[in-house]
């Protein structure tokens, strides 16, 4: 069965763009240019992924109101932003509404793909107990590359995508320092050095709601981050 | 702000006005012409009442025949004497002192006294009791300048008075003589007058009438002393009320223009409004003026802050539908040629596209160091770690380290400071001459944290604007797109940590030295 992806963008060349690669990618695609239709459209059964923009229309923060719907409807249902607006602000907007990403609209189609796909693995073997085989474990850390989901202490952290690929990209080596444009290469985005501080802070801070005394991620002034090593 | 090269007027404008008071000093001036006026008035006054007194005594004695016959040998001598002395002794008064003198300049007789009859106190004020105090007060300094006249107390007879002097002679003439003679001790000039007594043909003698100028001569000195003490409170209290008025406008006007000095920083941002007064007259205009035009310099500078991002933003669509209409291209089968093309395209989007982030970079920052948590830190340490970090980031370039020893706390962002000098020194990497040693050095002064880094190289140009968004102004090597953020960067994170950044030419002019000042937490 064709996995279903609601595109949800005010930009009729973008959205056929879109619509058009994950077609061709083996995707169903529904699009709706604004939130009236897509509450319409989505009305009877949720798709399986919403790529949704913040301004839709006339307004501007149509999508934040539109992903709080489809959350309120869905705890699990992927919500990918992809917006034109990049600032911090909005961002940590609508990360906090539920979405599980967000990229910009400067993000090329195969990285946008590769997201997708993710979290679609993400949300597909969620719901099967086993652990695939596909684990990084380091000490009280285990990645799995396979759901795309980060356990410590055994106790599951709840990561967006780019975090999980900020923490793996961090712990694949323990010790070794990474720059923020490494980090950035890594996580497949392209955003400012203030952002990649502010996510590696809320990182931080998800860690440490599941364990106090987390201080692994380490801030190595001048050159960039580094996962500590077990001691 | 540095507002030490504005010159302050040389005049203020309450010297200037308590200057115009001082106009006021013309009034002593025409108060005393008219003083002088005045007092020669009641001297000729005075003249003229003596002349007449002499002369209705002379008429008096004209109509006595007998006292043509007046000889001192002559038996009626003596009753014609009795009856002269008799005669003036009816006419002169307190003050006023007659003499007859025979044309032989021998006395007949005399009356009167010329001490007595001061001149009257005068209780008139125009300021009341203030007055009065204020020429009690001056009267002693006064005193010594216009010698207060005491009336000539002791009978004083000057031998060329009865004996002869030109208005004698000139009365003997048969013509009206005049004198003034200063007053024993240096008192007010007695005036006196003598007219010829005709008998017949003959001139029998001579009256002389005399009088103190005492009363004329402390007239004027109460009018000056009352002229003084008028003056004195009216120029006080005229220059007291301007003063006030001007010390109002001065206030106002000094108020109006260190808030216009406040208003727009070094870097022609508005930072607060003047605010706008409701005063009706020029100087509220002035304010309110003022005011709209520095609201409408905030808007243009709003508007043109917020336009590199909406321009990015609204670039930012089309950007996407170029994108991923080559990223759609590139599935479909192409002929072999066409992907050069395609990467051409893709690397002129890859351009575009970070040109754009970089535009909007500014404010997304300080968006983002607004919103940054505090905590307490300690700057040496950052500062070592990150100048550890320097020598794999850039292996060419030499640094050099000085370090205080012990902690440098400081509230703020940890993250941001590492960032800013990560500018600084990325700054002096992209200017160092080859081989030279940069000098990244931190340092307690007083309550401050002072971090430099130094460089050989390049001198920074006068005018220099440097910590602007998109300000680069040497000549950098072009590698890169390079929009001038990075110090702009660190003057952003600087005054989040309630410092300045600032930046000099070396004295030796070898080089280039980035400053930036931070107070301290007080550690205790």
């Amino acid at each position: 069965m064709l996995q279903r992806i609601a595109i949800i963008e005010d930009d009729p060349a973008i959205g056929a763009n879109y619509a058009d690669a994950l077609t061709a990618h083996g995707y169903a695609v529904q699009l709706y240019p604004d939130r009236a239709k897509a509450m319409a459209g989505l009305e009877a059964q949720l798709p399986d992924l919403v790529l949704l923009d913040i301004g839709l229309g006339g307004d501007p923060d149509a999508g934040f109101a539109l992903c709080r719907d489809l959350r309120g409807r869905s705890a699990t249902l992927p919500i990918i932003f992809l917006t034109a607006r990049d600032s911090e602000f909005d961002m940590v907007s609508g990360l906090r509404l539920g979405a599980d990403d967000y990229v910009t609209k400067s993000v090329s189609l195969p990285h946008l793909l590769a997201r997708i796909a993710a979290l679609f693995r993400r949300a597909g073997v969620g719901s099967t107990a086993e652990t695939g085989e596909d684990t990084l474990n380091r000490g009280a850390l285990t990645i799995d590359l396979k759901r795309f989901t980060v356990r410590w202490n055994g106790r599951g952290v709840d990561l967006t995508l780019t975090e999980f690929w900020l923490v793996h990209a961090l712990a694949r080596h323990p010790g070794h320092v990474k720059n923020r444009e490494q980090l950035m290469a890594e996580a497949h985005i392209v955003v400012d050095d203030s952002t990649i501080t502010s996510h590696i802070k809320r990182m931080r801070r998800k860690f440490i709601a599941v364990d106090a005394a987390f201080d692994r991620i380490d801030t190595v002034y001048g050159m960039g981050y580094r996962w500590k090593a077990e001691t | 702000m540095e507002s030490g090269n504005l010159k302050r007027p040389a005049l203020g404008l309450r010297a200037k006005l308590v200057l115009v008071a001082l106009l006021l000093l013309v009034m002593p001036w025409a108060g005393y012409s008219y003083i002088k006026a005045t007092e020669q008035l009641l001297r000729e006054q005075q003249e003229r009442q003596l002349t007449g007194a002499a002369r209705a005594i002379a008429a008096a004695l004209h109509d006595r025949p007998r006292l043509a016959t007046l000889r001192e040998d002559s038996p009626d001598g003596e009753a014609a004497r009795a009856e002269v002395r008799s005669l003036i002794t009816g006419i002169a008064r307190t003050g006023l002192r007659i003499w007859i003198i025979d044309n032989r300049l021998r006395l007949i007789a005399v009356a009167g006294d010329i001490s007595g009859g001061g001149p009257p106190a005068s209780g008139e004020t125009t300021f009341g009791i203030v007055e009065r105090g204020v020429r009690a007060a001056l009267r002693p300094l006064l005193a010594r300048w216009l010698d207060a006249p005491t009336l000539p107390a002791e009978e004083f007879i000057p031998d060329d008075v009865v004996f002869g002097g030109p208005e004698v002679e000139r009365a003997l003439d048969g013509a009206t003589g005049l004198k003034r003679r200063p007053g024993p001790g240096g008192s007010a000039p007695i005036v006196s007058v003598t007219y010829p007594v005709w008998i017949g043909e003959t001139i029998a003698a001579v009256t002389i009438v005399e009088e103190s100028t005492a009363a004329a001569v402390s007239f004027r000195h109460r009018a000056i002393e009352r002229l003084i003490a008028v003056t004195l409170i009216a120029f006080t209290v005229a220059a007291l009320v301007l003063l006030v008025f001007a010390s109002r406008i001065s206030t106002r006007l000094r108020r109006l223009r260190d808030e216009a000095e406040q208003a727009i920083d070094s870097r022609g941002h508005v930072r607060a409004l003047v605010t706008a007064e409701h005063a009706g007259d020029e100087i509220g205009d002035l304010s309110r003026s003022f005011s709209l035009a520095l609201a409408r310099i905030a808007d243009y500078n709003a508007y043109l802050e917020g336009l590199a991002r909406r321009l990015a933003h609204e670039l930012r669509t089309p950007i996407a539908v170029v994108r991923s209409s080559l990223d759609n291209l590139r599935l479909k089968t192409l002929p072999e040629d066409a992907a050069v093309y395609l990467e051409r395209a893709e690397g002129g989007l890859q351009r575009l596209d970070s040109a754009l982030t970089r535009m909007a970079e500014a404010s997304r920052l300080e968006q983002a160091v607004r919103g940054t948590e505090r905590e307490r830190f300690d700057a040496a340490a950052v500062v070592a770690g990150c100048v550890a970090g320097y020598a794999t980031a850039y292996p060419k370039s030499l640094f050099a380290t000085q370090l205080p020893p012990r902690a440098v706390m400081i509230s703020g962002a940890p993250d941001l400071y590492a960032q800013m000098l990560d500018k600084l020194a990325a700054n002096a990497v992209d200017f160092a001459e080859a081989g030279s040693v940069i000098e990244i050095g931190l340092k307690l002064q007083n309550t401050s944290a002072v971090l430099t880094v130094t460089n050989r190289g390049p001198r920074l140009p006068e005018q220099l604007r440097l910590f602007e968004s998109m300000q680069s102004v040497r000549a950098a090597p072009a590698q890169d797109i390079h929009l001038g953020l990075g110090l702009y960067i660190v003057r952003l994170i600087a005054e989040f940590h309630h410092g300045r950044a600032g930046a000099e030419n070396l004295t030796d002019g070898s080089g280039v030295r980035f400053s930036v000042v931070i107070p301290t937490l007080i550690v205790d």
